[in-house]
């Protein structure tokens, strides 16, 4: 009985200990948190969403290093999904996403109608989407140039799947995007296949490619795979003055003559949290001046994406080279 | 049967695609009024005027404030105490094995550099499982002991269950916003059904005769309840709390999405930009959920007051040896803490001279980025095999069912398929077939419908004839069934976008891939239901005819099979409901059709229309299930409930490790 007694004390003094410890160590917290802040112009911490795609982790990473280089900031990234970080700025628990591809619905929600959310500008980065193929099958046809060029070869696209008609593969359907709308228009003989998210879609036409095969996708740039992979543009009928109420996204249904033209180029729009615009931060600032060509983000995007570099490597390597652009920011 | 069939080939020949559901008989305003209502919740919540939103946003307030509670709680104890901690609870309560088991996880979080995510899950699951349990067992033992009561709410737990993540994630958002506590409402929707479902199961578990002993000695209906009812259940409470951690678990993902952080989100970002990540992390909950559930089933089985019988002095052994334990914690946490231990296990070592990697990530990743490499390798020697039979699937199967479904006239397809639930199932689940079919109808989603029904019952059929042939096979042989174990544990918990991704590149055909998806998802429960069945097939009859000279091969084909078609059939039967539970998972990888829809409800920001397609997705499970339920004894009283009825009952022997029992 009495080793046991003993060993109850041991244990109510080592609880004890414990309790005064996490007593003690909170109020080092508070201590560390107050001297910390206390030096320079106060940033604080900003929260910058990263979407899902490489181009996205590109631009935020070279974000976060300027304002933690610069500004002495505390940058925290989240990763949600496209619609629901509207209500996140919306509630301030982000305050910035640097990569918006016009979610025209949202802005009308969130920035027009609540104004819980404002306009950042453009990044700079210009979105364009189209059909492509591969720089091989562009070779060997040069007639696909234009859609013009394809009529009648349809079936040189032939797949299981597409049974006597040839396959173009759509686009990640999250995506804007009319092609099934334009192939009716154009009167083109193509079957419509979508292999899904983006991953898939890519996962489906870079096989292709390394097989050497026929295949026709929708696709984007800026994208870093358009750095490891060497494809050419289908040209769709253009945008002219007789044609310029033509639309881009079908999801509104209807006539598919009105989609019956090129992809209108896509301005990617920076947007920022209400509260994070008023609250004076300093980051503010430079995230509203903040510019990147598609140059810029196709380069620190392969190089994390391609080559696997850490993202905070990638983005301190490329605000290393570009002084002089993060200087206009930074003014 | 036949004739059913033959009549609609023969529709199909003579009106192919002449009638597709009729603009007339549809109904077509409801996506554009779910709209309207998501918007108007908008407006309210942004207004912020209604007391409504005050309870809402207590709430929100509360998980977020719990699960950073959590969290900060397992860095302050650092990665060390947190490591001792784990593994010293369950060598105390569980056994040493299941302590080597939650030992071996821990390291692996360390070793593959994932330990922050892995806390953070951990933390995020802890809270979703503590609320679910919260709401769950008190509603399960007013279900358990009400059998009315349990009759009315059943169809609201089948379609919490069935109804996709995917659809309700922004309505979760506009009120709660993201993070950690939107991340918790999506799971607790998913996992409280479970945790309702096992406890009133198993509060009727409690024989009549027991209930009955305690009123007569004139105990109050409180007294029974906690002095004989849950006691009693104990099993099957703990068994509530196994499931509903597996459930919770495969929620990480989508919780992922609104800011749940932790494991999910590496996995969701990490396919695009950098897939071995993504897989790695799928890894790391697969390893979450067998050491959870070995811990728990563990725990539930050595704490078990039925089997061992305490002695005064046994007792309070017992209790010296928890103090002991819990003082060594205390002193590891101690030791750790004053020797500085990091919160998190640190990427690096350093010592005077050099600094170590502290994981093995990048040696890790290295391997799968070969793995995928060589997938993505057209001219492979697997690719060899894979591409035919991916085209043999589509074109020998899916193209077909798919044809006959979508193209013969829909009266046809509806009253056939009617008549075969009359057939099958009797005159009650044909009528329910027959009104969820013609809902989907209404609704304006019958071609996706069929088109989803069709990938459905391909992907069935094949999980079916593969899990009847393995689940004989592994009850047959112990060896068998003993590699399979963790084989099929691996299935039910890795995410289903981690696996699919090397289909995506061996079986390039846009339907495939989903549907191979809903087969390795569907299978393990076939093959559990099956080998469970065959062996709980009674050993007289076996051993007679094993005396009347019958071989190994008779006794199975006409005695042991026969004697477990129940079984089998339920294993069809839930097969059918796993496969309609990835049909989402599909959409995201060119399945098109209703999970397309559903995926696209939240992308596109169409909400109504996505609400609608989980809706189809629903009536459809129910259909489909009325359908192939067959001549089922009438269900029992605890096992009622259409979609789930047999969900508790299976679970048991389905989940990671068979659970407790």
């Amino acid at each position: 009985m009495k080793t046991h007694r003993h060993l109850w004390a041991v244990v109510a003094a080592l609880m004890l200990a414990l309790f005064v410890a996490a007593c003690g160590e909170e109020k080092d917290d508070s201590g560390d948190g107050g001297s910390a802040s206390s030096g320079g112009k106060d940033c604080g911490k900003v929260v910058l969403n990263e979407q899902a795609w490489a181009g996205s982790t590109a631009n935020t990473y070279i974000a976060k290093n300027v304002l933690e280089e610069n500004l002495g900031c505390e940058v925290e990234i989240t990763k949600i999904t496209e619609i629901p970080v509207f209500q996140a700025m919306a509630d301030g628990k982000v305050d910035a996403v640097l990569e918006d591809w016009q979610h025209t619905d949202q802005y009308a929600q969130y920035i027009d109608k609540a104004g819980t959310v404002v306009q950042g500008g453009p990044l700079g980065v210009k979105g364009h989407i189209g059909w492509f193929i591969p720089k091989y099958l562009m070779d060997e046809h040069p007639e696909f140039k234009t859609w013009e060029g394809l009529k009648g070869k349809e079936d040189l696209f032939k797949t299981p799947e597409s049974g006597d008609q040839g396959m173009f593969l759509g686009g990640d359907p999250s995506y804007v995007q009319k092609d099934k709308q334009l192939i009716e228009a154009l009167g083109l003989n193509f079957k419509f296949v979508t292999a899904g998210a983006e991953p898939a879609q890519v996962a489906r036409w870079s096989q292709a490619y390394k097989q050497k095969k026929p295949i026709i996708f929708y696709w984007y740039t800026p994208q870093y795979l358009n750095q490891e992979y060497d494809l050419a543009e289908v040209k769709l009928p253009p945008r002219t003055e007789a044609n310029k109420d033509c639309k881009d996204d079908a999801k509104e249904g209807g006539d598919p003559e009105q989609y019956k033209c090129e992809y209108d180029v896509t301005i990617i729009n920076k947007l920022f949290s209400k509260k994070f615009a008023d609250s004076g931060s300093p980051a503010y600032d430079v995230l509203k001046k903040m510019k990147l060509t598609n140059e810029d983000q196709e380069l620190v995007a392969k190089a994390i994406a391609g080559d696997k570099e850490d993202p905070d490597d990638a983005g301190a390597d490329w605000v290393k080279e570009n002084k002089d652009k993060v200087d206009q920011w930074l003014q | 049967m036949g004739a059913i069939l033959a009549l609609m080939i023969v529709g199909y020949i003579v009106w192919k695609n002449e009638f597709s559901w009729p603009a007339s008989l549809t109904w077509d305003e409801l996506p554009r009024k779910l709209d309207d209502a998501q918007e108007w919740l908008l407006e309210q919540r942004t207004e912020g005027s209604n007391p409504f939103f005050a309870v809402l946003d207590g709430f929100r307030a509360f998980a977020d404030w719990l699960v950073t509670a959590l969290l900060n709680g397992l860095e302050w104890l650092t990665w060390v105490g947190t490591l001792a901690a784990g593994t010293l609870i369950v060598l105390r309560f569980g056994g040493w094995r299941a302590a080597l088991v939650v030992f071996g996880a821990f390291v692996s979080f360390a070793l593959l550099g994932l330990w922050e995510e892995s806390m953070q899950t951990l933390a995020l699951m802890t809270a979703a499982v503590l609320l679910s349990l919260l709401a769950g067992v008190p509603v399960g033992i007013v279900a358990g002991r009400n059998e009315r009561f349990y009759r009315a709410i059943t169809p609201i737990l089948d379609a919490m269950q069935i109804v996709p993540a995917f659809a309700y994630l922004m309505p979760v958002v506009i009120v709660f916003s993201v993070g950690p506590a939107a991340a918790v409402i999506c799971t607790l929707i998913y996992a409280i059904p479970p945790a309702v479902r096992i406890t009133a199961l198993g509060i009727r578990g409690v024989t009549a005769e027991s209930v009955e002993a305690s009123q007569a000695l004139g105990a109050t209906s409180w007294q029974t309840l906690f002095k004989v009812q849950l006691p009693l259940a104990r099993r099957q409470l703990l068994l509530a709390l196994n499931q509903t951690i597996m459930f919770a678990l495969s929620l990480v993902v989508i919780a992922g999405l609104i800011g749940g952080r932790g494991l999910g989100d590496v996995v969701t970002n990490g396919l695009y930009s950098n897939p071995a990540l993504a897989v790695l992390a799928g890894v790391a909950i697969v390893i979450m959920a067998i050491a959870l559930d070995r811990a728990t089933a563990a725990i539930a089985d050595r704490t078990d007051p039925a089997r061992r019988q305490l002695t005064d002095e046994g007792r309070r052994r017992a209790r010296n040896i928890t103090f002991g334990t819990l003082g060594l914690i205390a002193l590891i946490v101690l030791a750790a803490r004053a020797l500085g231990a990091d919160a998190i296990y640190p990427d690096e070592f350093e010592t005077s001279a050099t600094v170590y990697d502290a994981n093995i990530q990048d040696t890790v990743l290295g391997w799968i980025n070969d793995a995928l490499e060589y997938i993505q390798d057209p001219a492979s020697f697997i690719f060899g095999i894979t591409d035919p039979v991916g085209n043999f699937i589509l074109e020998r199967m899916l193209q077909p069912v798919q044809n006959l479904l979508m193209d013969t006239p829909w009266f046809l397809v509806l009253g056939c398929l009617t008549a075969i639930a009359y057939v099958l199932s009797g005159q009650r689940p044909a009528v329910t077939a027959f009104l969820m079919l013609a809902a989907i109808g209404i609704m304006g989603v019958w071609e996706p419908a069929m088109d989803t029904a069709s990938q459905v019952l391909v992907a069935t059929a094949i999980a079916v004839v593969i899990g009847i042939a393995v689940g004989i096979w592994a009850a047959e042989s112990p060896r068998v069934e003993k590699v399979l174990r963790p084989i099929l544990d691996t299935l039910q918990t890795l995410p289903q976008l981690v696996y699919i991704i090397p289909f995506i590149y061996l079986m390039p055909v846009s339907l495939v891939p989903g549907v191979v998806a809903s087969v390795l998802y569907a299978i393990p429960v076939v093959i559990r239901l099956v080998t469970a069945g065959i062996r709980s097939v009674p050993p007289a009859p076996v051993e007679a005819a094993q005396a009347f000279g019958a071989s190994r091969r008779q006794v199975l084909a006409k005695v042991k099979v026969p004697l477990a078609r129940d079984s089998i059939m339920l294993g069809v039967n839930q097969g059918i409901i796993m496969v309609l539970s990835v049909v989402v998972i599909g959409g995201l990888v060119g399945s098109g059709a209703l999970g397309d829809m559903v995926a696209r409800g939240l992308q596109r920001n169409e909400f109504g229309q996505g609400v609608v397609a989980s809706l189809a997705i629903l009536a459809l499970g129910i259909a489909l299930d009325r359908v192939t339920q067959g001549q089922r004894p009438a269900r029992t009283a605890t096992s009622r409930g259409p979609l789930f009825g047999g969900l508790a009952r299976r679970r048991r022997q389905v989940q990671p490790g068979g659970g407790a029992v």
